[in-house]
């Protein structure tokens, strides 16, 4: 087969795009990663050929920055933000998918509607509702505001995920006498699990992320890294190479989740629209 | 109490836990922020609310200058942000449409963009764009020396494109994977028909391609307006809403009213034509989704 002008020129161009894409996605990062071994001196130039240190690494932990504390509070607000979100979730999404009743549209629209609802919109009354508890600047504070928005996201996913599998499956099981529940426990929770670890893996990076409420809510005891960065921004100006270090303890733990749920990544962040 | 009847409650205890969660989470701040917006509420002098004042906060912010200068800035940073996010992540679609080794290792680099935490993506680009030791400063002064002078962030309109360029890095990539999803459920027989008759591959691409991507061009492009009408992390730690108010987003002025000024009555009110706005584009996807439900 010969190429025709019209297709060697196009095959140009596709080669071209894909340079230019790989440096437009993986620079930023490759930059961020290079600063964070970098010493001041170097972080303040373009170098690309320095002498690699892990001192900005060990200097983020100790005094005055203290990440230490801020890592913990990020990993227990997703966790607990997901170990309570899943689980309804899952519940949740069966029921959607599985029944039909009369307000299951409306119920449905509402679910997903209320993942559209502006954070500060949230924010506003929980911030005074919260400084009456003395909740203000804790964990417990982050964790049920981030269930506004996980819980949602999640419900939608799991939903999409028991709809493709064919409700077949379980009818045998409810023929020999089980109960839904148990239905749900020991056929379908195990079918669905990828969908469900996927959606936890959401969630947690979701929570991970998270910063209006986080800057909002907390200002010593529960705040969370992404808001911790705002504290490399001192009077002397932004120390960037610790910034780079700390934005690394942010992002790497969440490259390594997302990467594990590749597959699923589209048809999770659709909501199983795009089919 | 017979099984059917069982039945029927069981639905309702598995969702129970997800309603009870979210009518407290999002129907009561709703519902009590939009009460809020009613009265006159100064946090800095009084911890309860104050009385209610009509209309009063609304009115104020039709006649508020930084309302609809937050407006305004909302609008172009959208508008850019969603075309070009959109047209990237088009082009990177088609690019890494065929199913090689190489394009698989690419598509799950696409990932990483997008999962990275917003606030960090603000902070990784105004390092970036430093005029002293920003390296996109610097490669940017190298090809065209005239824009050398140009402080980025320093100029209005080019804060707002960064701002923009922020958000496209993140969304560009997740928008390809969403586009190469569709691209590959596409029947091959048009195609290939058309290539046999001769036409170019920018005929295909304009002519079978793209109309059939419509429906999901349009709700890519409905899901992400609405992620950016309430754009708010990078605003933070890129620009700090300037210079002056050049970057100060609707969400961003809110969160000024409520938590610098503490005025939590007219934060309220301004929240709430952010509602109303989020929910008109969040009715025309939700509607749209719903119609893909039944189908």
């Amino acid at each position: 087969m010969t190429y025709t002008r019209d297709e060697k020129f196009w095959t140009g161009v596709r080669w071209l795009g894909f340079g230019a894409t790989f440096l437009f996605m993986v620079f930023p990062i490759f930059w961020m990663v290079i600063t964070a071994f970098k010493v001041a001196r170097d972080a303040y130039s373009t170098k690309i050929i320095f002498t690699p240190t892990l001192h900005n690494f060990v200097s983020i932990f100790q005094d005055p920055y203290n990440f230490g504390p801020l890592l913990l509070n990020s990993i227990v607000v997703s966790i607990c933000t997901v170990a309570v979100a899943i689980p309804a979730a899952t519940c949740a999404g069966y029921a959607f998918s599985r029944y039909q009743f009369k307000t299951k549209n409306a119920l449905m629209v509402a679910v997903l509607s209320s993942q559209f609802v502006p954070p500060v919109v949230v924010v506003l009354p929980f911030f005074t509702l919260f400084r009456t508890l003395h909740l203000l600047d804790t964990r417990l504070a982050l964790v049920i505001l981030n269930l506004s928005f996980v819980l949602p996201f999640a419900v939608w996913m799991i939903k999409g995920f028991v709809d493709a599998l064919p409700a077949d499956i379980e009818s045998a099981a409810v023929v020999d006498g089980c109960n839904r529940f148990q239905v749900l426990r020991h056929i379908t929770l195990p079918l669905i699990m990828p969908g469900v670890v996927t959606s936890a893996v959401f969630g947690f990076i979701q929570s991970w992320n998270e910063f209006l409420f986080a800057l909002i809510l907390t200002n010593r005891k529960a705040v969370t890294l992404t808001v911790g960065l705002m504290g490399l921004h001192t009077d002397k100006g932004i120390l960037w190479e610790h910034m780079a270090a700390a934005g690394m303890l942010i992002m790497v733990p969440i490259f390594v989740l997302s990467f594990t749920i590749r597959e699923y990544f589209i048809e999770g962040l659709t909501m199983g629209a795009v089919k | 109490m017979t099984s059917v009847n069982r039945e029927k409650h069981v639905k309702w205890v598995l969702m129970a836990p997800t309603l009870l969660i979210l009518i407290g989470t999002t129907l009561y701040p709703f519902i009590y922020s939009f009460i809020t917006s009613f009265r006159f509420w100064k946090l800095t002098r009084s911890p309860v609310p104050g009385k209610f004042i009509g209309f009063d906060n609304y009115i104020r912010a039709f006649g508020d200058a930084g309302f609809w200068n937050s407006v305004w800035v909302t609008v172009v940073f959208t508008v850019i942000s969603v075309v070009l996010s959109m047209v990237i992540g088009l082009a990177i679609a088609l690019i890494l449409e065929r199913a090689t080794k190489l394009n698989t290792f690419m598509k799950s680099l696409l990932i990483f963009p997008f999962a990275m935490a917003p606030a960090l993506k603000g902070y990784s680009w105004r390092f970036m764009l430093n005029p002293d030791y920003g390296i996109i400063d610097a490669a940017i002064d190298a090809v065209f020396p005239f824009m050398a002078d140009v402080v980025w962030l320093g100029e209005p309109y080019w804060a707002v494109f960064w701002l923009a360029m922020t958000e496209i890095w993140g969304w560009a990539p997740y928008i390809a994977l969403v586009f190469i999803g569709a691209l590959g459920a596409l029947p091959r027989e048009t195609l290939n028909a058309a290539k046999v008759d001769g036409a170019s591959t920018f005929q295909v691409f304009w002519y079978i391609t793209l109309p059939q991507l419509k429906p999901i061009i349009i709700m890519v492009g409905l899901l992400k307006t609405i992620f950016s009408v309430k754009m708010f992390d990078q605003v933070v730690t890129l620009t700090g809403g300037g210079p002056g108010r050049a970057t100060e987003t609707l969400n961003y002025y809110v969160y000024n009213q409520g938590f610098k000024f503490y005025d939590m009555g007219y934060a309220s009110a301004l929240a709430y034509l952010l509602v109303t706005t989020m929910f008109v584009f969040a009715f025309l996807y939700v509607r749209f989704l719903m119609k893909g439900e039944q189908a």
